[in-house]
C-alpha cells in the first residue's frame, strides 16, 4: 500500500544509503563484535597458542612445536575416549531426533488443552534444571542396591543392573540421563515445526483418502525436514560436548567406559596441569565438530525440503 | 475401533513418558519435605503425610550461605540475560536487514562460534579475566556469557520472517535504523526475545564450570556450586537436606519457565529455525 505513494526519487536515493548501512551495521554489531573478540576469539587463539607449548600454569612455558599434536596421534587412550564419546553422542542424537519426533507427533493429536499443557510441561521439566542437580538425583535413582530403577526392574522380574559400576552399563546410564534432560527441548522445537505446517495440506490429503502413514511420509516429514535438520545439527554439537553427566554419575568410569572428550580434556588441564596438551586436544576437537557439521550441511541438500 | 485403539496407545505412551520424566522430581520434592532419611531409602517408596516437615530447608540455610548464593545467581543470570538480549538483537538486526561488506563471512563466524565449547577455552578465558583483574568477582561470570552465537542466530531468523513493508513505512516517515529497530522491530519480537531470555537465564542459572574456575571466595559462589558443596557433605549430611537444596534451586527457574513457555513454542514456530 505504502509503496504506491513513494515517489521514484526516493527509491533512486539508494546508492548513498549503502554507505550509511555500513556505518549503521558497525554500530549495531559493535557490542557483539567486542564481546566476541575479547571473550570468544581471544581465548580460542589462546588455546591455539598454548597447543604449541609445554606449560603447567606455574613455570614459564616452553615452545615445543608440534610435539603435543604428535603425542595426541599416539595417545591410544584418547582414541578410546573418542570412541566412547561418539557412541554415547550418536545414541543420544538418535533418541532426541526419533523419540522426540514420536512424542511431539503424539502431543499434537487431539486432546484437551489442559492435558496437552500438562504433558508438555512434564516433558520440559528436566530441561530447565542444572545438569549437576539432575545427575545428583540420578545417582541415587540408579544405585544398584537402593535405587528406584532397579526396584522397578525387580518388579518386572528382571535382575539388578549395575548401572554405574559396569563398563557395559555406565555409558548407557549417561545416555539415559542426558537424553532425559535434553529431549524436552527437541520436543519443543518439533512442536513448533509441526504447528508451522499449513493445515490445508493435511486436509487436502485426507480428502484424497491418504491414510495416516502416507500423510506422515508425504506431508509431515518433508515439511518438517528443516526442523529435523536443525535438531540434528544442534544435538550433535551438544551431545559431543557432554561433561556434567559422566562427571557426577560415573567419573568417566569404570576405566574410560563412559569418559567423554571434554572430560578427558578437563582432566589433562586441571588434573595434570598439562595445559599445552589439553589445548591440542581442544583444537582438534573443535576441528572434528566443524567437519561433522560441514558434512551434515552437505548431506542435508539431499533430504531437506525448503518451500 | 482401530481409531479408539490408536488413541488409547497414544495416551498410554504419553502417560508412561510423562511419568518416567517426572518421577525423579516427585522423588526430590518428597525427599525435601521428608522428616526421616530412613524413609527415603525404603523400597517400595512410601509416602506418609504424617512425616512431612519443612525443617530440611532450614538445614540447607544453616549449612551453606544459601541466600548469598541465590542473590549471586540472580545477579549473574539477570545481567547476562539483559546484556545478551541487547547484544544479540542489535547484531541480528544488522544481519537480517542491513547491507554491508563481509556480512556472510561474519555470519559464518557466528555459526562457527557454536562449535567452541567453553570447556575448551576456559584456561585462556581465566587468563583474560586475571589480566583484567576480574577473577573472583561476579564480572568474571557475567562477561563471558554476553556473546551468544545461538542468540544472534535465533533472533536473525525471526527478524527475517517479519514483513519488510512495516519498516519501509517507518523509513519513509524519516526514521533511521535505530528508530526503526526500537519502534518497529523490537515491539514485534516479544516472543522470540522472551525465548532467548528464558534459554539464557536457565543456562547461566545452572552453569557450574565458570564459577568453579573463576571464583574462590565462598561468598561469591552461585547456586550450582552451593549444591555441590551441600552434596559434598553427603557422608555427614542428610539426603533430605540435599533434596531440599535441589528443590530450592529448581523452583525459581520453574516459575520463570512456566510463566513464559508458551512464547517459546510461538517464537520457534514463527521463525522456523531454518538453517
Amino acid at each position: 500500500m505504502t509503496e504506491e505513494v513513494v515517489p521514484p526519487a526516493v527509491r533512486r536515493g539508494a546508492p548513498p544509503k549503502k554507505r550509511k548501512d555500513g556505518l549503521a551495521a558497525l554500530g549495531f554489531l559493535s557490542p557483539a563484535i567486542v564481546t566476541f573478540l575479547v571473550f570468544v576469539l581471544a581465548p580460542t587463539l589462546g588455546v591455539l597458542y598454548l597447543s604449541f607449548y609445554d606449560w603447567n600454569l606455574l613455570s614459564d612455558g616452553t615452545f615445543v612445536g608440534l610435539d603435543n599434536f604428535d603425542r595426541l596421534v599416539h595417545d591410544d587412550r584418547l582414541l578410546h575416549v573418542y570412541g566412547s564419546t561418539a557412541y554415547m553422542a550418536l545414541v543420544i542424537l538418535a533418541v532426541n531426533v526419533v523419540a522426540g519426533l514420536l512424542l511431539a507427533v503424539l502431543l499434537e493429536t487431539r486432546m484437551s488443552r489442559w492435558l496437552r499443557g500438562f504433558f508438555r510441561l512434564s516433558f520440559l521439566f528436566p530441561f530447565v534444571v542444572s545438569a549437576s542437580a539432575v545427575a545428583l538425583i540420578w545417582r541415587f535413582l540408579l544405585n544398584k542396591d537402593l535405587g528406584l530403577v532397579n526396584y522397578v526392574l525387580g518388579l518386572a522380574g528382571l535382575d539388578r543392573i549395575d548401572w554405574l559400576g559396569s563398563s557395559a552399563w555406565a555409558p548407557v546410564s549417561v545416555i539415559v540421563v542426558n537424553s532425559w534432560k535434553t529431549i524436552g527441548f527437541s520436543i519443543l522445537v518439533y512442536i513448533a515445526g509441526l504447528q508451522a505446517i499449513p493445515a490445508v495440506l493435511k486436509e487436502a490429503a485426507i480428502v484424497d483418502g491418504a491414510n495416516a502413514w502416507t500423510r506422515f511420509w508425504r506431508i509431515t516429514f518433508p515439511m518438517l525436514s528443516p526442523t529435523i535438520f536443525f535438531l540434528v545439527v544442534i544435538n550433535t554439537i551438544n551431545s559431543f560436548q557432554i561433561f556434567a553427566e559422566p562427571r557426577v554419575l560415573t567419573q568417566g568410569g569404570p576405566g574410560d567406559a563412559s569418559r567423554t572428550i571434554v572430560e578427558y580434556l578437563y582432566d589433562r588441564a586441571f588434573g595434570d596441569f598439562d595445559l599445552g596438551y589439553a589445548s591440542a586436544i581442544g583444537i582438534t576437537f573443535m576441528l572434528v565438530l566443524i567437519v561433522l557439521t560441514a558434512i551434515q550441511f552437505r548431506l542435508s541438500r539431499r533430504w531437506t525440503f525448503y518451500e | 475401533m482401530s481409531r479408539i485403539l490408536a488413541r488409547i496407545a497414544t495416551f498410554a505412551i504419553l502417560v508412561v513418558a510423562a511419568l518416567a520424566i517426572a518421577a525423579p522430581f516427585l522423588w526430590i520434592f518428597r525427599g525435601a519435605f521428608s522428616a526421616s532419611d530412613a524413609e527415603l531409602y525404603k523400597l517400595p517408596p512410601t509416602f506418609s503425610p504424617g512425616n512431612l516437615t519443612a525443617g530440611n530447608f532450614g538445614k540447607v540455610t544453616d549449612q551453606v550461605p544459601y541466600f548469598r548464593f541465590f542473590v549471586n545467581s540472580l545477579i549473574v543470570s539477570t545481567t547476562i540475560t539483559a546484556a545478551q538480549i541487547i547484544t544479540c538483537a542489535t547484531a541480528a538486526y544488522a544481519f537480517a536487514r542491513l547491507k554491508f561488506r563481509g556480512k556472510n563471512v561474519l555470519f559464518a563466524v557466528v555459526i562457527g562460534s557454536l562449535m567452541i565449547p567453553i570447556q575448551v577455552t576456559i584456561v585462556p578465558l581465566f587468563l583474560v579475566m586475571s589480566k583484567l583483574e576480574l577473577t573472583n568477582t561476579l564480572w568474571a561470570l557475567i562477561l563471558p556469557g554476553i556473546f551468544s552465537g545461538f542468540g544472534i542466530f535465533l533472533l536473525r531468523q525471526h527478524f527475517l520472517a517479519l514483513p519488510a513493508e512495516l519498516e519501509e513505512a517507518a523509513r519513509i516517515d524519516g526514521a533511521g535504523h535505530l528508530r526503526t529497530f526500537v519502534r518497529v522491530i523490537l515491539p514485534l519480537s516479544g516472543p522470540s526475545i522472551a525465548t532467548l531470555g528464558i534459554l539464557c537465564f536457565t543456562y547461566w542459572w545452572n552453569d557450574l564450570l565458570l564459577p568453579l574456575v573463576m571464583i574462590s571466595d565462598t561468598d561469591r559462589q552461585t547456586l550450582p556450586v552451593g549444591l555441590v558443596l551441600l552434596a559434598g557433605r553427603f557422608s555427614t549430611g542428610s539426603l533430605g537436606t540435599i533434596a531440599a537444596g535441589i528443590a530450592m534451586a529448581i523452583v525459581p527457574v520453574l516459575i520463570v519457565f512456566i510463566a513464559a513457555q508458551r512464547y517459546i513454542v510461538q517464537s520457534i514456530a514463527s521463525s522456523g529455525l531454518k538453517l
